[in-house]
């Protein structure tokens, strides 16, 4: 089995993701580094289900034998959608934070929050 | 015929439905569609009893293709403990100043996902309406646009959409492993797989997601800024902590229950149940803002609930699922009332707020009420399964280690109680309405019930022979009286004089996401090792 392969490739990406959201304290590269996780997961989910060679899952006439696992095709759409929905929340919220906090990094918001209480 | 589905998608329909009409007419239709809601469950509840589990699949698809619903009798129970909640919720929180029909559908809709987390048979639907019910929750939190409630909101769906993601690849890993989502047929599978070391990594991701949902203890920092935070309404705290983080637990016991042909870590789960509990207590014990200290007993109590499970006794497993109801049913209470004492008084620290039972009698009733239930007072609810979940305890260490976690609880409410007394003006704004006081009274009278009739609760529940010998209840009434009476002492005649100045620092504990994310990936990778060497 070849080492560069889909899963990890996504292992790999995901975990840069991770770095991303403990090690960056800009609040915008924290969602885009949740934005790159998630992708990794649906890279992962992909290639799992599938082999050199497959068909993609659609039509009737197509060798079942040959075709690739479709659930997890499935799976990942709702994925994606979630995804959007997670992306499109937390940058609004950002923007309403930002505009209380005027700064997009995660310690000085912090240490505004406490400040005011 | 009963159709399972109609839990999830009716409060959905209902708070559309109110998005429709006007502010008004949506708080009646809400609250109309809960009460269906609530009878509805009760039906269903006793359908289960008598018949057996239910099972279905939606839209007719064969078993392990479909999105499977079950419903046996601990998931119908938990349905039903949530409608009965949210139906108190909604009652509690009519013609408030928040309770608009953007509000009503907010909260109508995480009734449906939390009773999908219970029902739903298969994970990657559960993970679907964790996930939705996250932003849902994260929204409401920051529902007012408080300024610190934008941060706490925020910090909330970012660190638990960070744990999920971990959730996910693990279930991708499993799926590879297996080739099923429904927990059933992973269950059979994973009997089937000779290198139990396969199946760490997916065990590994996804009980990290699990710990930080249910709050354990390296965990739990989100926890107390959520349910704590100043801006939330009363009704939203007092569902997060109630209702919210039980269905972290309900997913824990699920998964537990799959993973335990192949991997057994009840070890160290139940060390790490003792850690949330005592480090809970000690947190609990330093803050000064009400809903901070209820947000800390919280985390105290989930220790608690997790040492029962992880016990390896029936007794003591079922104690703690019986454990759980009762900590919902009194910590929406004491929410609730908590929410009331911050609008009376206009104030979250405890320092300022006196006289409570002449100020508010009713609500101050209920407080003594709700506080003997948490500390496990006899004749409450809270001392059955506080009993069943003690009963578990092998070695001295365990008991030992017990009594220390039923004194810590004690004593950070006999702490609480001191805002009953004391010197203070007439009520100035007594205008709120007396519903308010009859729901508390009625979720405190449901304390007393669940206390009395405890044990025939149980054994009709789960059909389990439990059985409570006087002799050793009344050593444990004995037990919770001297605590009573040391906590007082300690808190007269010590607590003035010596004021910890080295946990001061503690009670402004306060992590930044980073470290947050730190610690989940840290987890991670001891959880993983630990499996690996052990």
């Amino acid at each position: 089995m070849a080492l560069i392969n889909g899963e990890n490739t996504a292992i790999i990406l995901f975990f840069i993701g991770v770095y991303g959201i403990i090690a960056r304290r800009n609040i915008i590269k924290s969602i885009i580094s949740l934005g790159i996780m998630e992708v990794a997961i649906i890279l992962y989910f992909l290639a799992t289900a599938t082999r050199t060679g497959a068909l993609a899952p659609i039509g009737e006439t197509i060798d079942l034998t040959l075709v690739a696992d479709p659930l997890p095709q499935a799976l990942m759409i709702t994925n994606i959608v979630i995804g959007i929905g997670v992306t499109a929340v937390a940058l609004t919220m950002f923007i309403h934070l930002y505009h209380q906090f005027g700064t997009s990094n995660w310690i000085k918001v912090k240490k505004k929050r406490n400040k005011n209480g | 015929m009963v159709s399972l589905y109609w839990f999830i998608l009716f409060p959905v329909i209902v708070g559309i439905a109110g998005l429709l009409l006007s502010d008004k007419i949506s708080n009646i239709l809400s609250l109309f569609g809960q009460t269906l809601i609530f009878v509805y469950a009760i039906m269903l509840f006793f359908t289960v009893h008598q018949d057996g589990q239910v099972f279905q699949i939606i839209g007719n698809w064969p078993q392990s293709i479909g999105i499977g619903l079950k419903a046996d009798t601990t998931s119908i129970l938990f349905v039903l403990l949530t409608s009965f909640l949210f139906l108190i919720l909604i009652l509690f929180s009519m013609n408030s100043s928040y309770s608009d029909k953007l509000f009503n559908f907010l909260f109508l809709s995480v009734e449906g996902l939390i009773s999908c987390v219970f029902l739903a048979n298969d994970l990657f639907t559960i993970f679907v309406s964790l996930e939705v019910s996250t932003i849902i929750v994260s929204i409401l939190i920051m529902y007012k646009k408080d300024k610190r409630s934008i941060y706490d909101g925020m910090m909330y769906l970012l660190i638990n959409i960070f744990a999920m993601s971990f959730f996910l690849l693990g279930l991708g890993m499993l799926y590879k492993q297996t080739g099923f989502l429904d927990i059933g047929d992973i269950t059979k599978q994973i009997t089937l797989i000779n290198n139990k070391k396969d199946l760490i990594l997916p065990y590994a991701f996804m009980l990290t997601a699990v710990s930080l949902k249910s709050a354990l203890m390296p965990l739990f920092s989100w926890l107390p800024k959520a349910h704590g935070t100043p801006g939330a309404p009363a009704v939203v705290s007092a569902l997060l902590s109630g209702l919210f983080v039980k269905s972290g637990i309900y997913l824990f016991i699920r998964l537990q229950l799959m993973f335990s042909a192949a991997i057994d870590t009840q070890l160290l789960f139940l060390i790490l149940g003792f850690a949330t509990a005592i480090v809970g207590i000690i947190l609990c014990l330093q803050q000064t803002d009400i809903k901070l200290i209820l947000a800390y007993s919280t985390v105290a109590q989930l220790g608690l609930i997790m040492i029962g499970l992880n016990f390896s006794s029936s007794q003591a497993f079922y104690g703690s699922l019986y454990h759980i109801i009762n900590h919902a049913i009194f910590k929406v209470g004491l929410f609730l009332a908590a929410g009331l004492i911050i609008e009376e008084y206009q104030t979250r620290d405890i320092n300022k707020i006196k006289g409570l039972l002449k100020r508010m009698p009713a609500t101050g009733i209920a407080i003594i009420l709700f506080s003997l239930a948490i500390s496990g007072a006899p004749f409450f609810n809270a001392s059955i399964s506080k009993y069943f979940i003690a009963s578990g305890a092998q070695s001295d260490f365990t008991k030992y280690g017990l009594e220390i976690i039923n004194f810590g609880t004690i004593f950070i409410f006999v702490q609480f109680s001191r805002i009953l007394i004391g010197k203070t003006e007439p009520a100035v704004m007594s205008k709120q309405k007396p519903i308010k006081f009859l729901l508390l009274l009625v979720l405190a009278l449901f304390c007393l019930l669940g206390g009395i009739w405890g044990v025939d609760l149980m054994n009709l529940l789960w059909g389990q022979n439990f059985q409570i010998t006087i002799s050793s209840y009344l050593e444990k009434t004995v037990y919770f009286t001297i605590s009573v009476s040391l906590s007082f002492l300690i808190l007269i005649f010590i607590r003035p004089k010596v004021q910890i100045r080295s946990l001061k620092k503690l009670k402004s504990l306060d992590v930044s996401f980073n470290t947050v994310c730190l610690s989940v990936l840290l987890y991670f990778s001891s959880l993983t090792a630990y499996l690996y060497f052990f």
